[in-house]
This record gives C-alpha cells, structure tokens and sequence, in this order.
C-alpha cells in the first residue's frame, strides 16, 4: 500500500510544449559536493559521532599516547598482580609479572589495531574482487571461484592460521595475513548475493544501453549500490580479526615480541580467578574499538545512502 | 429504496507521518446498495485503498486513526464494534481481494489449504467437508481440474489463476459485500476480461454488492452501476455510471476521461490521433493541501475564489465539489 | 514505408537457460523468442503487443544487444549489430537508446538526476565538458523537468518524472532509435497522458523512431504507425494501424481488440463482452505442434493442431493464421 510518494507537487506545462513549470518551494535543491553531504548526514548521527569520537580517543591515546607516558611496557615496575588503584602512579595495576598495565594498553594498542585494520583490509580486497567477479560473470567462473571459495570457508579457521602462524614466523603481519586468508570467503559471498541481486536490476540494463563497459558497470554502478552491507561487515571484520589476534595470542601464537591486547590476554589468562583486570582491562579496549567501529560504519553506511538523506 | 448494506458517514481517517497527522480520508459519505456494483475512481494516492480498508474495519493502526464519522454495516457502526465481531464480520459478510494476488497468497501452504482454512474459520464443517466445498469453489471460479489445482502451492499458478483464488476463497462464505481494491491491475487485459466475466456471474449468481477500486475508466463503464470520484480524501463527484462517463461535471473527472487513450474508431483511421488530454502535474502531497480546492493547482478553471474556499459536495445534476461545475470545455 | 529500414530483423531467436542439468548435464533451454522478423522505417513508430511473458521484451533487447541472441540477424543503419565486437556495439549505442518500464529501478538510485542524464554523453565523449552541461540543461527543459532540480537524486521524483529523467537519458546523444519498454503501464493514467503526449512530441521535434513495447491497445492505437502482435514469442500478426484496428485478421488479435477497455460499453446497457479467450497460454517449455494458439481460439480446426502457419502477406499486412477473419 506504499503510495508513491511525491515530494515535488510540480504545475506541470498545460499544453505540450509549453515552458517548464515554475519553481515550486518547498525542497532545497542545493547542489554541494556529495562528500560534504555525507559528511553533514553523517554529522546528524549522534551514534555515530559518538562512535568517532571514541575510536579518535582510542586512536589518539595509542599512537601518541607514549609521548606522555613514555615506558617499556616489559619493565616490571611492581609487584606481580597489584590491583588497580593500590599504588600510587600504578593506576591499572600490574600484570602477572609486575608489568605496567597502563602502558601495556598504550603500546599494545597501536599493533593490535594494525591487525585488525590490515586483516579487514585483506579481507575485504579479496572477497570483493572474488564476489564481485562471481557475482558478475557468473558461469564457469562463478562455479570456479565459488569452489574455491568453498574450500577456504570449510578450512578450520584457528587452525588454518595457526598453522600458517607456525609455518612462517608469529609476526604481526603473518598473522594479519593468516586472518584475512580466513575471512575473505564470507565477504565473497556476500559481495556475490549482492551483485547476483543488482545485476537484474533494470539500471544496470539502463547503463549498458548507454554504452557502459563491464568495468565501469562493476565499479560504479553495482558496487556502489552493493556497499551498505559490504561496509558493516568490513567493520565487523575489523573487530572479528582483533578478536582473532587475541584468540591466537590466547593459545600462545602470538608475536611475544610486540606487546598487544591480544597478547595481554593470552599471557594473563592463567591468573584470571586470582586477578580480573590483566584479562579484562584489554578485553574492554577490544571491546570499545570493536564498538567504536561499528558506529562508525553504521553512520557511514547510513551518509553514503541518499535515500537516507535529506530526511 | 431499500436500505443501504454499507454506508460511509463523514468518515475521517488520519495518519501519523513523518510531516505530522495528516488526513487521508475528509468526510467520505458513501452508500453501497445490495447487489449493486459501487466504482471508486481516483489516481494513486487519493485515498481508495483506504476507503476500503476502512469498510473492513482495517485501517493500519498504527499510523492510521479513525478520528470521525461512522462506518455502518446493515446499520451496525463497526468503528464500534468489538474486535470478535468485527473478526465475524469480516470473511464472512464482508470479503476483500487485492491488487496483487502473489503476495496475497501464502507461498508455504497449497491454495486448496489456505481456501479450506477460511472457510473453516467461519462455517461450522469438518474439514473433509470444507475440502470437499473447495473442489466447488474452484469450480465456480472457473480453475480447470479444480481437484488437482487444489494441490498447488500459488507460485505454480498464473497471476490470473491466483486471483480466481482469491476469489474463490472471498466468497468462500457467501459474503454480502466483496471488495475488490484493482484486481485487475496487474494482469493482462485478457485475464482482466476473464476475471471482470467472474465477478459479473458471481454477483448475479450470489447477489453479492460489489466496490470496484479502478483507475481505469473503460473497467468503471463495464462493471459498475454507479461511481465515486475521488481526489485527494474527499468525493469530488457521484452519480450512476452513466452521468459520470457521459456528463462528467469536475474538471478533474473530465481529465480523467480524457486523458485515457481508450479504443476508439479513430483507431481506423489513417491520420493520426489528436495530442490526449492532460492533468498537468501530481496529486498533491496530503501534508501540502490548504484551505481551498484541492485541485486548484492542476485545474484550468481555477481563480482565487477556488483557491480560497473549499467548494462542498453539492447537487448540480448530481453530486459535484466545483465552483465551476460544467464550465468549460466538455471531456 | 517505403523508406529504406532504419533497423530491420531477421529470424531473431533467443533462449534462456533454465537452471543446470546437474553438473555435466545440458542445460535445458527456454525459447522466448522464435524467430522474429520485422522492418522499422525511420520517423515511425512499431507497437510490439501480446500477453505478459510473449516475448515482447527479450525480442526489444536481444535486437538492441542488450539481451544475448542465439540467431538471427540484426540491420541497424547499414551495419550488422550481430557481428560488431563489443567495442564497436558501445560506440553505436549513442543511436540507440532504451526507456524502461519501471521508473523506480530503471534509474541508479546513488547517482544525482543531472549526472544520469549526462552520463551518456560522458561514455560516448560528446562534446567538451562545457557543452555537455549546457545539453543536460537543455534536455531537462525539453522534457519538463526544471534545471535546479538536476542535483537531485532519484527517489525524490515522481514516477512520472522519473520517466521523464529516462526520456531526457535517452535523448542526450541524439538516438535514431528508442526502445520504449512499456514506458507508461507503471504510471497513473494522468500522469500516462503527458509521457504519452511528451513522446509523441519529441518524435515529431526529432524525426525519432520508436520500437514500443505495450499490452494496452489503446496507449497503442495513440502512439503506433505499425504495429506487430506477438503470442508465445512469435509475431502472429503485422499491419500498419488503421489495417489492423479496422481489420483484424489473426484470432488472437480480435480477442486482444474484443478484451480492451472501452469507454462504450455500458453495464447499463447490459453489455457482455462476446469472445473472451479462455484459460492461459501453453507454457513456452511444452509447445503444441500445430498453431501455438490452437489451445484458446474459438477457430481452431484440426489443421491447427497438426500444422504450424506460416507468417503470410495478407496485401495489407501479415498473418500467421490457416482460417485468418
Ligand atoms: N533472464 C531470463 N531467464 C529465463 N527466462 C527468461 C528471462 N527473461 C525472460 N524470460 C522468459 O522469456 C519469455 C519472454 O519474456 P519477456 O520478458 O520478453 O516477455 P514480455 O512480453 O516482455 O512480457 P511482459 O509484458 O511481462 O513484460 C518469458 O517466458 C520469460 O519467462
Ligand atoms: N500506512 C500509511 N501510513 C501513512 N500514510 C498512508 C498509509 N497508507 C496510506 N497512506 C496515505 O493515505 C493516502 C491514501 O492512500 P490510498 O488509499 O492507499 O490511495 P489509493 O488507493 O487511492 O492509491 C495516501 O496519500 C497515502 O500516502
Ligand atoms: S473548484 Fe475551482 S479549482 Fe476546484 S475543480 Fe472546480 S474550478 Fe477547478
Ligand atoms: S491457425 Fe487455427 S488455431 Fe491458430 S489462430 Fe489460426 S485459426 Fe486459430
Ligand atoms: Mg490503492
Ligand atoms: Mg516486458
């Protein structure tokens, strides 16, 4: 029962061929730059403010967080263990082996959120380039890329990268790579749903007859159309691969060598009856990124739909 | 004359929208006759939908409110009624079919489940019994092999299979009034002609009232016995189907004849067809309408008077919301 | 039409693919269109008419090559479109354009109104950039539509104005030829009236030709010169307007006339429609041997349904009838 909605009540030309009608008040038809249009919708979305804000704290705090408090995070500074508060200068308290909570945070972060940035990142170039090349030319090529596709998804994920972590050495970036080789086939997959959808879409139709090559239709026609749930899931990547690092740390594949949130994780998990804040002080930094980023997509999802806009 | 079975009293129904409450339906008076066929013409969005649904007792609550006015039913206000007797009602006195008989259907059930099912809610049979009237039904409606079509899930049908369905299954309790909200619309003018031929032989046959929801004039000629106009939530003229198509009095009905490029014997010949009439513009957004003539803006004849004051419904031959009522050119 | 044909079809035939047939298996085709002749002279307009599902589309698009075609042979102004490469067929697309049925997904719903007219001009390098602007406030004006509202995007239209956005589209490198695709049957019929009259007068401002797609003889009878009837995707009967309005002679044409909508006939008058064609068209997987009509035409004998007619001259037209009226 959606009656159309007519926005622009137009005096239409009585006669054929008369001149254009007037202009009717009514709409502002202002003619800006889309970018600075996103940006103004993006602006009236509190949640997402909000989620930007935050991210940019947490941003701020890890990358320059050391010119403040400039520390080793592997200096033991106390005792094994000290709750937050209790001493003076020690505001997290200790770890497992007396090390600094605080600057633990402050230097794991910025490793942590490259895994994360870097694994979406690989993800998402992967399973777009795949979904949309399925999605698109569909035939062989789908049956092909959707196999392999398959093969990658049916992989045990944590071993896959565990194995790939053992293989090669636990670096950051081994392990950013392990998780993106892991998570790209959801992604395809979606990115294929998609495309499969819009390609019989009639103004994909409409660009070919104006002459439109295959490329131009897959970059900026389909694509675009196809981002809102392209855009969340790259996001939840993002917290899937932080999450994933600290699953690996967890079990002691980590990269010992650069502290991380995940590593923090991993190596105080042991004490966690007797001391709740090493596990859980970074447990809520992934978390509040992972939040922080979710926002953040969801208002950028929601500025780059123009149907959204102008409401 | 005999009592009306439905009758519309200065219905209001409102809705809350993103632009506030606006009204969708200003004071609609309409009465359906038994056995008659009522026409209700107007282009999208003025409001015919809602007539109908308002005749079901079913305005969308939320967003939709009734806020004035009466709906009887053989003379019993239904926006009074209790929601069991309205559920009584509806089905059994009172049937619907709509626009688009694919999502009027449930796709996971067969369509001889789903007639079966409606006829069990409101007749006291067993369902052997109620399949047994089903087989019928199909029959009455004119579906080949009744008996196996009963076993079909609605995406094996065609549209114009589905809409007998639906028709089936309306008047699968013998309804007094069906309402029939652009049945046709989404069909093919063949199966429009076949559905059209089953409602006619189902009124004569049942004695069952008919609303004919339509944008199409050619539909309002064939079917109906008397027709509403409709524009922007209010009757901008009435009378028998006759005095609207031969000696339409608003400008906007007049449009409205006019603009539709029907079959003509000018078809035959060789020069070609003069430009059609037009309406310029859109119907105007509800939350945009002011105090005067809601067609002010799109109507040739209009001044500052019908831009300032509203014209009322008013006997000139027959029922007409015009202060200028069969000026001008004729459609 | 006694110009040269500005576009001419011959045996056009398409299939589809229905599913897989498991994995080695063949894959089973759908024939939508069965070898469609016809010949559109410049300046005028051929109505393609039939059912839901007849093939009127597919037959549209696989002559434009929008849709692939499994044979048959497409003359567009002297070249073979079938065997252009890609490269090639892109550059004549600036001749050929299409209007589509649906105004609500016919238009990118992420690209402003003015950039969706222009884009055309952008893709076939009309112009320098300046000029292009100009055009696409040009074609604005020329089909209704005011320049400030070109930064707008789709769904803040009216259906009927986002038709007129798809016309102005399709105007903007000067085509020979659109393909109207049912342009009007989603519209109000108010709103249908001025596509209509803004169509017909564009033709006559620009010497276009039309190829448009309709089911309702009317919108037909208004804008048609020539008009082709297709059933089961095949064309069962052609002749110029005044011939096939005046004179039907294929059955299924007459049940398509009897079935229109018409202001003269009057409940009132107790009038009841005379030959309404029964049930639905055979599907298009299991066709009859004989006429593919012969399941729903009161005419139908014996050699209907052993022997398949032949598309015919008539003299004033062609028909694919054994007992044509
Ligand atoms: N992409 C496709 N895949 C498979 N079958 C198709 C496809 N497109 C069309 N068909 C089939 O081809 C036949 C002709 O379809 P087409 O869309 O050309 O009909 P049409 O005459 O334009 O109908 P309508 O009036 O509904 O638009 C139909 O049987 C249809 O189901
Ligand atoms: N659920 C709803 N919420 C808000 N407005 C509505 C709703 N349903 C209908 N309307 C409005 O009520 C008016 C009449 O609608 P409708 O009766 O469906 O029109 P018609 O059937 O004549 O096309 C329209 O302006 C429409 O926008
Ligand atoms: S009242 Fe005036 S504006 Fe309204 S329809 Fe009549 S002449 Fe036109
Ligand atoms: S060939 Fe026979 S069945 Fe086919 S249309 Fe003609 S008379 Fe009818
Ligand atoms: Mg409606
Ligand atoms: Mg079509």
């Amino acid at each position: 029962m959606a009656a159309p909605d007519p926005i622009v009540p137009q005096t239409g030309s009585k006669q054929p061929g008369a001149a254009p009608p007037p202009a009717t008040p009514g709409r502002s038809n202002e003619a800006s730059s889309p970018m600075r249009e996103a940006w103004g919708q993006f602006l009236k979305n509190r949640p997402a403010v909000f989620g930007l804000a935050l991210l940019a704290v947490i941003v701020g705090l890890v990358l320059y967080g050391h010119f403040i408090f400039d520390a080793d995070p592997y200096d033991i500074v106390w005792m094994p263990l000290t709750p937050p508060g209790e001493e003076e200068g020690i505001w997290l308290g200790t770890d497992f082996l007396g090390r600094d909570m605080f600057t633990g945070l402050m230097k794991g972060g910025a490793p942590t959120l490259a895994v994360g940035l870097s694994a979406a990142l690989i993800t998402v170039v992967i399973g777009i380039t795949m979904g949309s090349l399925a999605g698109f030319f569909g035939g062989w090529l789908d049956d092909l890329l959707m196999r392999l596709t398959e093969f990658f998804q049916v992989l045990p994920a944590l071993l896959f990268a565990m194995v790939l972590v053992t293989l090669f050495s636990p670096s950051l970036w081994t392990i950013a790579f392990a998780i993106g080789i892991v998570s790209w086939p959801q992604t395809a997959r979606l990115t294929r749903a998609e495309f499969l959808r819009i390609r019989e879409l009639e103004y994909v139709t409409a660009a070919r007859s104006i002459g439109a090559g295959n490329g131009r239709i897959i970059w900026r026609v389909i694509l675009p159309n196809a981002l809102p749930p392209l855009i969340v899931s790259a996001t939840l990547t993002i917290g899937v691969a932080i999450l994933f690092e600290a699953g690996l740390s967890f079990l002691g594949l980590g990269d010992p060598n650069t502290m991380s949130w995940g590593l923090m994780i991993g190596q105080n998990r042991n004490y966690l009856l007797d001391a709740w804040w090493p596990v859980t002080l970074p447990g809520l930094a992934i978390f509040l990124t992972v939040f922080a980023v979710s926002l953040v997509g969801d208002g950028l999802n929601d500025a780059f739909n123009p149907k959204l806009r102008s409401r | 004359m005999a009592d009306p079975l439905m009758s519309l009293r200065d219905l209001r129904v409102e809705f809350d929208t993103r632009h506030g409450r606006v009204t969708a339906l200003s004071g609609i008076s309409l009465d359906v006759m038994p056995g008659e066929t009522l026409g209700i013409v107007g282009e999208s969005g003025c409001g015919k939908s809602i007539t109908a649904l308002a005749m079901m007792g079913l305005v969308p609550n939320p967003p939709g409110h009734v806020t004035g006015g009466q709906i009887l039913f053989q003379g019993e206000d239904i926006t009074r009624a209790k929601p069991r007797r309205l559920r009584r009602l509806r089905g059994r006195e009172i049937a619907m079919i709509f626009q688009e008989p694919m999502t009027s259907l449930n796709p996971v059930f067969t369509v001889g489940d789903q007639i079966a099912e409606a006829i069990l809610l409101h007749q006291d049979v067993s369902r052997a019994q109620a399949e047994k009237q089903v087989v019928d039904l199909l029959a009455t409606v004119g579906i080949p092999e009744p008996a196996r079509r009963a076993k079909a899930y609605p995406h094996e049908l065609s549209g114009g299979m589905r809409q007998r369905v639906m028709i089936a299954m309306a008047i699968s309790c013998r309804p007094k009034l069906l309402i029939a909200d652009e049945p046709t619309t989404a069909l093919d003018v063949t199966v429009q002609a076949q559905i059209f031929d089953l409602m006619r032989d189902i009124q004569r046959e049942f004695g069952v009232a008919i609303v004919l929801i339509t944008h199409d004039m050619g539909a309002i000629a064939e079917m109906t016995d008397r027709v509403a106009v409709m524009y922007a939530g209010r009757i901008i003229e009435q009378g028998t189907s006759d005095q609207i198509l031969d000696n339409p009095l608003h400008p906007y009905t007049r449009g409205l004849i006019g603009c539709i490029p029907v079959l003509g014997r000018e078809a035959g010949d060789a020069a070609s067809l003069p430009p059609l009439a037009e309406i310029p513009g859109i119907v105007p957004p509800l939350h945009l309408l002011g105090d005067g003539c809601a067609f002010a803006e799109r109507c040739a004849l209009a001044d500052d008077y019908c831009r300032a004051v509203r014209p009322p419904l008013e006997e000139k031959g027959h029922p007409v919301a015009c202060h200028h009522a069969g000026q001008g050119v004729p459609a | 039409m006694n110009d040269a044909p500005l576009m001419s079809v011959r045996g056009l035939t398409v299939d589809f693919p229905l599913g897989r047939g498991g994995l080695f298996g063949k894959p089973q085709m759908l024939r939508a269109v069965r070898g469609v002749d016809f010949d559109l002279a410049p300046g005028r307009t051929l109505g393609l008419v039939g059912e839901s599902g007849s093939g009127k589309t597919t037959t549209a698009m696989a002559a434009i090559r929008l849709a692939p075609a499994s044979g048959g042979q497409v003359m567009f102004d002297g070249a073979d479109l079938m065997a252009l490469t890609p490269g090639q067929m892109r550059q004549h697309r600036r001749h050929l354009q299409v209007i589509f049925q649906d105004p609500y997904s016919s238009l990118n719903p992420r690209d402003r109104v003015g950039a969706i007219v222009r884009e055309p001009l952008d893709l076939m390098d009309v112009g320098d950039p300046a000029g292009r602007a100009v055009r696409v406030e040009e074609l604005f004006t020329l089909v209704g539509l005011r320049r400030d509202q070109m930064a707008l995007f789709p769904h803040q239209f009216s259906g009927g104005q986002r038709q007129r956005i798809s016309i102005a589209r399709a105007l903007a490198t000067n085509p020979r030829l659109i393909v109207c695709d049912e342009p009007v049957s989603a519209l109000d019929v108010a709103i249908q009236a001025q596509i209509l009259n803004l169509l017909r007068r564009l033709q006559g401002e620009f010497g276009l030709s039309y190829l448009f797609i309709s089911h309702d003889l009317g919108v037909v009878q208004f804008i048609c010169d020539d008009i082709a009837v297709m059933y089961l995707g095949e064309i069962v009967e052609m002749a110029d307007r005044p011939t096939l309005f005046s004179r039907p002679r294929h059955p299924y044409t007459a049940v398509l006339l009897e079935a229109a909508p018409s202001l003269a006939r009057r409940k009132s008058q107790g009038y009841r429609r005379q030959g309404i064609v029964k049930g639905d068209p055979p599907s298009p997987l299991n066709l009859p041997p004989g006429c593919a009509f012969a399941s729903r035409c009161p005419q139908a004998q014996d050699r209907c349904r052993a022997e398949k007619p032949a598309l015919r001259d008539t003299g004033a037209g062609k028909v694919a009838c054994h007992f044509p009226l």
